[in-house]
């Protein structure tokens, strides 16, 4: 049995090895404290009985004005020999509700990697999402991503509680990692871009 | 500011502040250079010029102006503030503060440097500090939010909660009722739920709940609030609204076991040692079996009661649970499980458990008393799951037997080799285990999993050149080899560094050890930007715990893992100097003092040239990616110039290093045993009698009975007993100290060491690792009794445990523990036949292990996939039993396995 629950700041380190381990995108602590310091409802994590971190999501809100106010996975892991149990599923559900009702997001936005079949799969058919673009050499290996939405603002058939079988391979992965220095809390928290008046 | 100089260039100085904000260096330094050319001396114009040189990676030039401008304008905030702001680029924090405090010295009400001050008080929990300048922000601009907020938090982390309840309470009357309009009821929400756990911090559960009552409309984060509702419920004592809180969290999410667990609570059902009585158990079973028809949908409803149950009912229980998951075929299905074998019988049980349903599917394909047929791969996942019991229980042979099966059974199925691999590990086959993670690996090359799994095996079997091929494969970042380190990739340095320090290269040990060390350096500086953001974003539930968490950050498994790790390296270089340095430095020694000093300058200069090419070279490459790739900046990295550590190992006290990281240890991780023997082998090596004895006081402390904490006793009245008597000031001094402390150790009352080390003996008859210690301090304390102290080694029985298998007995002894004593008679007792009739004898206990060269170790075995199959790494002969054999004397026992389980890096 594997628990659901939310991410609390001493589970990042373990959500950073976790993706290092399974994921091609990594990202550096600063990026996970960034999410957490931001947006602490939307990260969770699945942890086995022995307490260890299996998989997590990582989500934010984004914040541009000319937008409508959505949310967007930065990252989804579940290590392999933690599949078949519905984590990736109930992890994504978990950050998609508290999108919904915390932040009251009209969309959730995600990019997945066009090869990744199984997370693709997962997606569309168990979570509903919908392509929505597709973004050419978005990742640092040159392959596209496909730019994925789903509404969470209008009613859409729920159904069951969620067993799924995802295909084979390691699970989900998301966002190219953003560059090494500009990831975190831009602009105005650090004291040298003002400075003297 | 600027203020002396005429209108043109006082415009002119304006222009090199905003370009310095807008980060355009180059326009700011071409102003500044105009100025500079009417008025060479004008001091804010220097530093300003300075602190732009700065953020042009142009350090030493920078501080030179920026020195220079105060020197001539001493007056000058922004001189001071410049000078400050210098050094906090640098990560001088105590010396920045100086500077902004001489700054406010002359401005004393300067916002934007108090606020500056602010930042680095709370990033060195200056906290009263912090709270005076918070305070002072306040009183200058009462119409800020963020100030309001700033000096409560600053109040709450000076420990004055209910301070910090009064200033965000003031900070509310300062709002209207309809408080907070649409785009802000995040932040809004997030005050206030702040503001309830100030309360229930405090005590103040009453107010806490009244606020909430009061202020549920404006909450929008309801999950937090109903968990905090729950939780200050169940302080006040009312169990029964607490509990139908918790009841309907898990109807949100029936998978969270911490719920479970509050339930529990709430009726009086929970002990933290998992023991119950008989009538406890009957009612906690009633509980799940009602709470298991409302989430039917939840496995932790069903794994929960595995816990409690005893006996038949556990049985019972277990089936139950494990039959619909072996239809399904979880992977994971062991490893949810294997908590239970650290409760007594358990173990048998299930044992017994998986093999009648083995036996019912391969009968008649069905589970037992079951009609239905199963599908065939339901034997495949029992045959894996009975494996991964055999491998638990070290009985490896039927562990192989079964792995195999099921491999031939359904040869597609990945997850099988990853497991086989895994039990050759235990069994201590490391080259074949890293050869069956490799044809794992290679089934589906695009699972990263797969890769990192394989990768930690080569790790464990020394392939280190190998396993950094294999890591490449999916850490090429652009031009670069490999991004492991940018990425702060922990658990692979560490396998590096400690598979490089069994192989001796401690340079290439010390790199990675301290490469691991400087990620949490970093992580310490990333907090640095949130002090302002979190104020800003009202995120302060969170920003209160990082605060804390950043505290605690060198307690963490991998920091303490590193450290450990560097300073064995430096105690090993002190015990054997490289011969390199110390041949370089005998010979420059022999020179005569001004030949010395031109061969140091030419030596100096060759360095610096040897950084400036590798910077050119470098910045042509990154100029060429640059206009390759569309828009992505890529960070111009500093160069590397000692990327092997040969450096490192150069250095010329290691043990004053040594010091620097155990010290971190002592203050972070002062509860593992560890901790404190380095501290004694290290103060013993630096002669500090009374720092070893702490140390060996804390062992005592932590647990008397480990034969590490024997041995340190031991050694060190050994050696105190036998120095010369104290003669100076300062001995005298410390042999009082412990002549007053000696009757204080228990274990010495009124006995000699030798009647000390027999007790111990005595009392630990039964275990090979207690046997050994207790011989090992024999043979140190007489010398003339080695055979009787090899007798007491040879004489231990491997005996059988009590929890005996079905399937053959479960011997107690560990593979680490047998090769830790192999190695302790090669090297203390130094009789090679006596270590050869260990090998043979162990060679029996655990005829996979490479290491005691058992009959079934050879290799060829099990390599199956010899497509990246290389060469010898490191120049070093690929044969563990070679490597591991170079002395390890200086050490306890003289063994220093720092990696003792591989699993405890990995996540699984």
């Amino acid at each position: 049995m594997v628990c659901i629950r939310q991410a609390t700041i001493e589970d990042l380190l373990a959500m950073q090895a976790c993706n290092l381990m399974c994921l091609p995108e990594n990202y550096q602590m600063k990026y996970y404290f960034y999410h957490m310091l931001s947006w602490p409802q939307l990260l969770f994590v699945a942890e086995d009985y022995g307490g260890s971190i299996v998989g997590y999501v990582l989500a934010k809100m984004e914040e541009d004005p000319s937008e409508p106010c959505h949310g967007h996975i930065t990252s989804l892991a579940v290590l392999r020999s933690h599949r078949k149990l519905g984590l990736a599923t109930k992890l994504m559900s978990a950050a998609q509700a508290a999108m919904d009702q915390v932040f009251g997001a009209e969309y959730v936005s995600l990019h997945v990697r066009r090869s990744n079949r199984a997370a693709f799969n997962l997606y569309t058919s168990t979570l509903g999402y919908q392509i929505q673009d597709i973004e050419a050499k978005y990742y640092a290996d040159g392959e596209d991503a496909f730019d994925m939405r789903k509404l969470l603002r209008q009613p859409q058939p729920k159904k069951h509680h969620h067993h799924h079988h995802h295909g084979p391979g390691g699970c989900c992965s998301h966002d190219a990692p953003v560059a090494a220095t500009g990831s975190s809390p831009q602009s105005s928290g650090s004291p040298d871009k003002k400075a003297i008046t | 500011m600027g203020s002396s100089l005429p209108p043109k260039e006082a415009n002119l100085f304006k222009v090199i502040v905003k370009s310095y904000e807008t980060k355009q260096y180059k326009k700011g330094l071409k102003a500044a250079d105009s100025i500079l050319k009417k008025f060479p001396e004008h001091g804010e114009t220097l530093s300003m010029k300075g602190l732009t040189l700065n953020c042009m990676d142009r350090k030493s030039e920078a501080y030179e102006l920026v020195r220079r401008g105060l020197k001539n304008d001493l007056k000058s905030h922004v001189c001071w503030h410049v000078y400050g702001l210098l050094y906090r680029s640098d990560r001088e924090y105590r010396e920045a503060i100086k500077c902004y405090r001489n700054a406010l010295r002359i401005d004393p009400d300067n916002i934007e440097i108090l606020r500056d001050l602010s930042l680095l008080q709370a990033q060195m929990r200056d906290l009263s500090g912090f709270v005076e300048t918070r305070q002072q922000l306040l009183s200058l601009k009462p119409n800020h939010r963020m100030n309001w907020i700033g000096f409560a938090v600053a109040h709450h982390l000076n420990s004055n909660s209910s301070k910090a309840v009064e200033v965000l309470e003031a900070y509310e009357g300062t709002l209207e009722d309809d408080y907070p309009p649409e785009n802000e009821r995040y932040e809004h929400n997030e005050m206030l739920l702040y503001k309830i756990s100030l309360f229930e911090e405090c005590g103040m559960l009453d107010r806490a709940l009244e606020e909430m009552q009061k202020k549920e409309s404006k909450i929008v984060d309801k999950l937090s609030f109903k968990e905090q509702m729950a939780s200050v419920l169940f302080k006040l004592g009312r169990f029964d609204e607490s509990e139908s809180i918790y009841r309907s969290l898990l109807f949100m999410n029936p998978d969270n076991y911490k719920y479970f667990i509050a339930v529990q609570k709430c009726l009086g059902l929970y002990s933290d040692n998992g023991q119950y009585s008989a009538a406890d158990v009957e009612r906690l079973s009633a509980l799940y079996n009602s709470l298991k028809e409302k989430y039917a949908w939840s496995s932790a409803v069903k794994r929960i009661p595995l816990d409690f149950l005893e006996g038949e009912k556990f049985q019972e229980a277990a089936d139950n649970y494990v039959r619909p998951l072996l239809t399904k075929g979880v992977p994971s299905l062991f490893s949810d499980l294997s908590p239970l074998y650290e409760h007594p019988g358990k173990a048998n049980i299930l044992e017994q458990l998986f093999l009648k349903l083995e036996d019912s599917i391969r009968d008649s394909g069905c589970f037992p008393g079951c009609p239905q047929k199963e599908p065939p791969s339901t034997l495949l996942w029992t045959l894996f799951l009975i494996s991964q019991h055999y491998d638990r229980r070290g009985q490896y042979d039927i562990a192989l037997n079964k792995i195999d099966e099921a491999i031939s059974h359904t040869p597609t199925v990945i997850d099988l080799y990853s497991v086989k691999g895994k039990i050759l590990q235990h069994a201590g086959n490391f080259t074949a285990a890293a050869a069956l993670a490799d044809e794992a690996r290679s089934m589906d090359l695009a699972d990263r999993y797969l890769n990192s799994e394989c990768v930690m095996q080569m790790l464990q079997a020394d392939q280190v050149g190998l396993a950094e091929k294999t890591a490449v494969l999916f850490t090429k970042d652009g031009d670069q080899h490999n991004n492991l380190h940018d990425m702060q990739c922990m658990w692979y340095e560490l396998a590096s560094g400690e598979s490089y320090y069994r192989q001796g290269d401690l340079g290439r040990a010390l790199k990675n050890f301290l490469a691991v060390e400087k990620h949490y350096a970093d992580m310490t500086e990333d907090q640095f930007d949130f002090h302002s953001y979190c104020l800003r974003k009202m995120t302060l539930r969170a920003y209160v715990s990082m605060l804390k968490f950043q505290d605690r950050l060198h307690a963490h498994e991998y920091f303490h893992k590193a450290a450990a790790g560097a300073i064995r390296c430096y105690m090993k270089l002190h015990d054997s100097p490289t011969k390199s340095s110390k041949e370089e430095n005998d010979e420059i020694s022999k020179l005569p003092p001004a030949q010395r000093k031109k061969l140091r300058q030419k030596q100096k200069k060759a360095e610096a040239r040897a950084k400036r090419e590798a910077e050119e070279k470098q910045e042509d490459e990154t100029a060429s990616s640059n206009s390759s790739k569309s828009g992505k900046k890529q960070h111009a990295r500093p160069v590397d110039l000692d990327p092997h550590g040969e450096k490192l190992i150069q250095i010329e006290d290691p043990l004053a290093e040594a010091t620097k990281y155990l010290k971190l240890l002592q203050n972070n991780s002062s509860d593992s045993l560890e901790t404190h023997i380095l501290s004694f082998e290290l103060s013993m090596r630096k002669q500090k009698v009374l720092l070893a004895f702490q140390a060996v006081k804390q062992l005592i402390k932590l647990d008397e009975d480990n034969p590490d904490s024997h041995r340190c006793l031991i050694k060190f009245f050994h050696k105190i007993n036998s120095l010369p008597g104290p003669v100076t000031d300062s001995e005298k001094l410390i042999w009082n100290v412990l002549e007053a402390e000696r009757p204080d150790m228990r274990q010495l009352h009124g006995k000699s060491l030798v009647e000390v080390n027999r007790s111990f003996l005595e009392k630990h008859n039964a275990s090979l690792m207690h046997r050994a210690a207790g011989a090992e301090m024999m043979y140190l304390l007489e010398p003339n009794k080695k055979m009787e102290a090899i007798n007491l080694i040879e004489d231990s029985t491997n005996i059988t445990s009590s929890g005996h298998s079905l399937l053959g007995p479960v011997k107690t002894w560990q593979i680490q523990d047998c090769i830790d004593v192999h190695k302790l008679l090669e090297t203390v007792f130094g009789d090679q036949n006596v270590a050869n009739r260990w090998k043979a004898r162990c060679a029996e206990y655990f005829p996979y292990s490479t290491y005691f060269e058992g009959i079934k170790s050879a290799i060829s075995t099990y390599a199956i996939d010899h497509s990246l199959e290389s060469p010898p790494e490191n120049g070093i002969a690929s044969n563990p039993h070679l490597k591991s054999k170079d002395g390890e004397q200086g050490s306890l026992n003289g063994t220093l396995h720092i990696v003792d389980d591989l699993s405890s890096l990995s996540i699984r």
